[in-house]
């Protein structure tokens, strides 16, 4: 039943690959559309958070899935980048866009120091640093009182301005975070295919190789870094100014692994994988909300269900390094 | 003095519970090869174990510990079933998404079972202390140091003079190796689970007896003063991971003479941090693998 299911799977993934332009142009005019179509204020809201995870997500895969580090702390860059705009916007009476700017810059520096202090380090050993220093951002924002509000967090958050004209409306939020995500998932296509990402991609393969044939593999492990650090900060910048209201706890562990979950459910190593893990893992959740307090529990049996199942996530490559690794192993045949 | 003797002692005292932590934690990563993220859940579980054992069974001490290390132990053969043992060769990332999962799993059944509202423990150990000079010891530390003492003792007879706790650190060195010399990894590591589980859930017992509140939701944050502390024995070292135990819980204590309480937290991640810049292999004196 296992393989029927995962082959099922894997045709649906090659029929979107050879039908992709005309399914994102498709994908594409369906979003444009949908607030015009649907005018029911929720389903607008949800439409827009999950575009919102779809760029963190995306952002995050940009590491883990194309450098192959094992970071977790994609939530930390996004509450550095949240609390940037928050705090340039409610205190220092800038406007949104040089905060934005602001915030993706803060971000990826908090990533170039991640990069350094981690340069020697790989694998299980990242992950346990980058988590410390998620939970150490987490702990000053919560803590540092005089500056961030402490646990109250910050309020009133004005509205993005373009012209002299007011974006708050959730129809102008929605059209905003929409272009800044598909410009970053454009931008990241670029790069993919450029010779850092072929770098990246490299690393990712083997590392020692890689730096054999001449590549500097810290220095691109550490821009790696900061890219994705550097959309999720701008991620967080539109979180504060569409919610209005943040504070440490949207930042916290939890939410450093719901990131990471959906970036396993999607798949890892594509662009369409993050798309395909935030929806779903978010419609689950939308979806299941009559089941209340039983919806985390579902949420855990299918992440447990997709590792035993298809553990390369709903379109992961198969390509990718990770997968097939493992299918040459499970037959008997190692590298 | 006094003040700074009494924190220290504090320290300790909260130091020999991390220490139970990270032991169980550098069993079950010693065993498996991989950290695991359940961890904390599987110490929320010790701590509701004491609760529900003292409140509707009965107030003994050994009998409570056996309850925790049961139940806990239990928890450990799940844990090796859904997500270690049919991922031995997988990528490293699958069994470390499955702990995640069934963390996430735990926690809210959990929730859902026990309430998720904070849990006041029943007094398990009578309020008193014990004077020494100027320093006062209550009932409750002396005992927390006691089980760990003994705990230690226990273990360390087990795992250097029997057949299976050499086996546990065969496979804890090398798994190739000790499958060749005819070792059966896959029980060694439900073994290991099973053991390393049981010694966080008391650990999580002792947790609730010392703070006498806990939630379902205390998990990840004690998982992390477990990791904290496993790292100074490069995560697999069982000795070493119980200094650095004690070493987080009076750093702590002495910490927040010095600064606010509220940034203690924030020590364990610094030490994790420190420790894994300067002492990339821990205190062990050979290097170990790389993982």
């Amino acid at each position: 039943m296992t393989t029927k299911w995962n082959q099922t799977m894997d045709r649906i993934r090659q029929w979107c690959v050879r039908y992709r332009t005309p399914l994102i142009l498709l994908l594409l005019v369906a979003l444009i559309c949908f607030p015009f179509v649907v005018q029911d204020n929720y389903w607008r809201g949800v439409t827009t958070k999950i575009i919102l995870y779809v760029l963190i997500v995306s952002s995050m895969n940009v590491i883990n899935g194309y450098s192959g580090q094992f970071t977790v702390m994609q939530a930390g860059f996004v509450g550095v980048g949240a609390y940037t705009t928050a705090l340039l916007m409610t205190q220092g009476g800038v406007s949104f866009w040089p905060s934005l700017i602001a915030s993706g810059v803060l971000a990826s520096l908090l990533a170039l120091f991640v990069g350094i202090i981690t340069r020697k380090m790989s694998g299980l050993y990242l992950a346990m640093v980058t988590l410390g220093v998620a939970e150490i951002v987490r702990i000053i924002l919560l803590n540092w009182t005089s500056v961030t509000n402490g646990p109250l967090g910050v309020k009133g958050i004005p509205a993005p301005k373009i012209f002299g004209y007011s974006l708050g409306s959730s129809h102008a939020m929605y059209f905003l975070i929409l272009i800044l995500t598909v410009l970053m998932i454009f931008c990241t296509h670029r790069v993919i295919h450029s010779k850092i990402g072929r770098a990246w991609i490299s690393i990712r393969e083997n590392e020692h190789a890689a730096a054999s044939l001449g590549i500097p593999t810290a220095r691109y492990k550490t821009i790696n870094l900061m890219y994705g650090a550097f959309w999720a900060g701008l991620a967080g910048a539109f979180m504060a100014v569409y919610y209005r209201y943040i504070d440490s706890t949207m930042f916290g562990l939890d939410e450093n692994f719901n990131i990471l979950l959906m970036m396993i459910v999607g798949g890892m190593g594509t662009l369409a994988g993050p798309v395909a893990g935030a929806v779903v893992v978010n419609l689950i959740s939308e979806v299941f909300r009559f089941a209340a307090e039983y919806r985390q529990v579902l949420y855990a049996i299918v992440i447990i269900a997709m590792m035993w199942f298809r553990p390369q996530g709903l379109i992961g490559s198969l390509e990718g390094g990770y997968a097939i690794k493992w299918r040459r192993k499970r037959k008997g045949v190692f590298r | 003095m006094a003040y700074f003797l009494e924190q220290l002692i504090n320290g300790i005292s909260q130091g020999a519970i991390y220490a139970l932590f990270a032991i169980g934690f550098a069993l079950i990563v010693g065993v498996v090869g991989l950290p695991t993220f359940t961890h904390g859940e599987v110490i929320m579980i010790g701590a509701f174990g004491v609760y529900y054992c003292t409140s509707l069974v009965s107030g003994n001490l050994l009998l409570n510990i056996l309850f925790c290390f049961v139940v806990t132990g239990l928890m450990g053969v799940l844990i090796h079933k859904i997500c270690y043992e049919r991922f031995e060769n997988a990528p490293h990332y699958i069994p470390l998404v499955c702990t995640i999962g069934v963390s996430i799993l735990v926690k809210n059944l959990a929730q859902i079972f026990f309430g998720s509202e904070t849990k006041t423990m029943p007094p398990l150990i009578k309020p008193g202390f014990f004077e020494l000079g100027h320093i006062r010891i209550s009932n409750v530390q002396l005992t927390v140091l006691g089980v760990v003492i003994a705990l230690s003792i226990v273990l360390t007879l087990f795992l250097y003079k029997t057949k299976y706790g050499r086996i546990l650190r065969a496979v804890s060195q090398d798994k190739k190796a000790a499958a060749l010399v005819g070792i059966n990894v896959q029980r060694a590591t439900l073994l290991g689970n099973v053991i390393g589980c049981g010694i966080g859930g008391i650990g999580g017992m002792l947790y609730a007896i010392y703070y006498s509140t806990f939630s379902p939701t205390m998990g990840l944050g004690v998982a992390m003063k477990a990791f904290a502390s496993t790292v100074l024995g490069g995560m697999t070292d069982i000795s070493l991971s119980a200094i650095g135990g004690i070493a987080i819980g009076i750093l702590e204590n002495l910490g927040i003479m010095l600064f606010s309480s509220s940034l203690r937290d924030l020590i364990a991640y610094l030490f994790l941090i420190l420790v894994l810049l300067f002492l990339p292999y821990g205190l062990r004196l050979k290097g170990g693998r790389n993982r």
